[in-house]
């Protein structure tokens, strides 16, 4: 209890500003929706003129564009992006910052390996889940107050909740590579050049539109405009989302817990 | 009974020589000096004591336990101060020892104020703004404020002024007095041979030589220096035990182990002007091991 208690006091400001930004910008993207609907038609005429390809990159269906749930995809993959940068950032952290001296702290408690990893992955837990809380209540209320007809909300949640489980994916890969990568000499580039590596498959991967590679990004697992259209989750990618959390997570604490901490 | 136990410890790190066949224990309050020049396994052993890392081969005991399997259990009675101290930045010293203090189930609260006080240490100080020394303190605190049955040091000097190695020492000495037992790694000969019972020496990830410090010194070598009259032949000293064997102008200086009458009967043999028969310091004898590499 305690560790876990100093883990999440640790986490307190990287939590703060994490949630913040995340809200403020989706405030932000939510903001500019009203300029897309009430000139619905202009708009369409004008992202006709996109290539198909670039449309699906960003996210873009012509047809429904100018309802909020067609509209919110679009800017909603800015959201994943910054969500799994906190969340893999704080997997990368947990152990990586544990191999560089602090272990002399914490291994020689009368602790085991594993409650060690189990107090930091539950404060890091408990921080995305804050983060997705306000995110959540923050941007219902906003699209409710924007939204032009009445709002599905379970669907506009279902997609929102994504964010949730990217999140978890990122956290267990994060814990993965520190335990896998031997020396971590920057935990913020191995973080960023990870999400941002799966994001461009991503981006690539929607422009071309082959299947096979969907499995790749974690990104795809859940494909935000099928969600909004039929206010429900694929199975098979939700089963794979499932299996990809444990056995990083399951690795991470095998290894750790049999890992030699070096001077 | 033996507090620490090893036998035959082994360490590769991939094919890399961490420690090879290492063993000796430590009885119950005792202070044991464990000594080498730097990369020779000194920190794997301790490391491995700890279970920050694991063996290739043999075994560890402390507390008659299995030091890997009881790691957790056996942990409540060991302090450990590490050679390099890092701790989480951006937090106080007290704030830091208080969270080290919950993890065992006592208040260490007076023990904190105490050890603080005798180390002149501020406890109000982030721990980012601390000197190399005070962080040392911040480490020493840390790892005596339990009371623990086992206090490991590696290398724990580094970074404190001669004053407060002094208070150190100390402060160890009033351990040793209440029955605690302390390993003492190190590479500065003069505070093993102030402080400890017995010696292990280590040389390339091997133990040479495990003795006690009286035997070590008292009986085994003597250190002559002689002041002649005339140059002399080196020739006649080169004999079993003459080791170190040094001239300079009029000065002869040598270490001598054996039979110190067939000695005498050389030197008597000179026209001296003046001689000394000392004590060699443990720094003298140590260098003698390194260079034989027995």
């Amino acid at each position: 209890m305690n560790m876990f208690l100093h883990e999440l006091k640790a986490y307190r400001k990287s939590t703060l500003l994490w949630t913040l930004s995340l809200a403020i910008l989706i405030i932000l993207f939510l903001s500019i929706f009203p300029v897309f609907s009430q000139n619905a038609e202009e708009m369409k005429k004008l992202l006709e003129g996109y290539p198909e390809g670039i449309r699906k990159a960003l996210g873009i269906s012509i047809d429904s564009f100018t309802t909020l749930l067609g509209f919110y995809p679009f800017v909603f993959g800015y959201i994943l992006l910054c969500g799994a940068i906190q969340a893999m950032h704080l997997g990368t952290s947990l152990i990586a910052k544990e191999m560089k001296g602090t272990a002399e702290f914490l291994l020689v408690k009368p602790v085991t390996r594993h409650q060690v990893i189990t107090a930091k992955l539950l404060a890091a837990l408990v921080s995305i889940i804050i983060t997705n809380i306000v995110y959540l209540l923050v941007s219902s209320l906003m699209a409710t107050f924007i939204s032009t007809e009445t709002l599905t909300i379970n669907t506009f949640l279902l997609v929102s909740l994504t964010l949730f489980y990217l999140q978890l994916i990122f956290l267990a890969l994060g814990m993965l590579f520190s335990v896998v990568i031997p020396k971590i000499k920057s935990i913020l580039s191995v973080t960023l050049g990870t999400v941002f590596g799966f994001f461009i498959i991503n981006l690539l991967d929607s422009s071309v539109g082959e299947k096979s590679i969907r499995y790749l990004s974690p990104f795809e697992y859940f494909d935000i405009t099928y969600i909004s259209k039929n206010a429900s989750y694929e199975i098979p990618y939700v089963i794979l989302s499932l299996a990809v959390i444990l056995v990083a997570m399951g690795t991470s604490y095998f290894v750790f817990a049999k890992k030699d901490i070096g001077a | 009974m033996s507090i620490i136990e090893l036998n035959g410890l082994t360490k590769y790190y991939g094919k890399a020589r961490g420690i090879e066949d290492v063993s000796f224990s430590v009885e119950e309050g005792e202070i044991f000096g464990f000594i080498g020049p730097n990369g020779a396994g000194k920190s794997t052993t301790i490391r491995t004591l700890l279970s920050l890392i694991y063996p290739t081969s043999g075994s560890a005991k402390i507390f008659g336990k299995d030091a890997f399997q009881y790691a957790p259990e056996i942990k409540k009675e060991i302090g450990y101060v590490p050679s390099e101290v890092f701790y989480y930045d951006n937090m106080k010293v007290n704030d830091l020892l208080k969270y080290s203090a919950s993890f065992y189930k006592k208040d260490c609260s007076r023990r904190i104020k105490e050890l603080a006080g005798l180390l002149d240490l501020d406890l109000h100080k982030k721990i980012d703004d601390l000197s190399f020394g005070n962080r040392k303190k911040v480490g020493i605190v840390q790892g005596l404020l339990h009371n623990p049955k086992l206090i490991i040091l590696d290398e724990p000097t580094g970074g404190l002024d001669p004053l407060m190695q002094q208070k150190f020492f100390e402060l160890l000495e009033e351990e040793k007095k209440k029955g605690v037992t302390i390993l003492y790694s190190s590479h500065v000969l003069g505070e093993v041979q102030r402080l400890c019972d017995r010696v292990a020496i280590i040389k390339e990830g091997k133990i040479i030589s495990l003795e006690k410090i009286s035997t070590l010194r008292e009986n085994s070598y003597k250190k002559f220096k002689l002041e002649t009259h005339t140059r002399v032949d080196l020739g006649i000293f080169t004999m079993d035990g003459v080791s170190n064997l040094e001239a300079k102008e009029k000065e002869i200086s040598f270490l001598f182990k054996g039979n110190i009458n067939l000695m005498m009967k050389k030197v008597a043999e000179i026209n001296l002007l003046n001689i000394w028969i000392e004590e060699p310091s443990l720094e003298e004898i140590f260098m003698h091991y390194y260079e034989k590499g027995e």
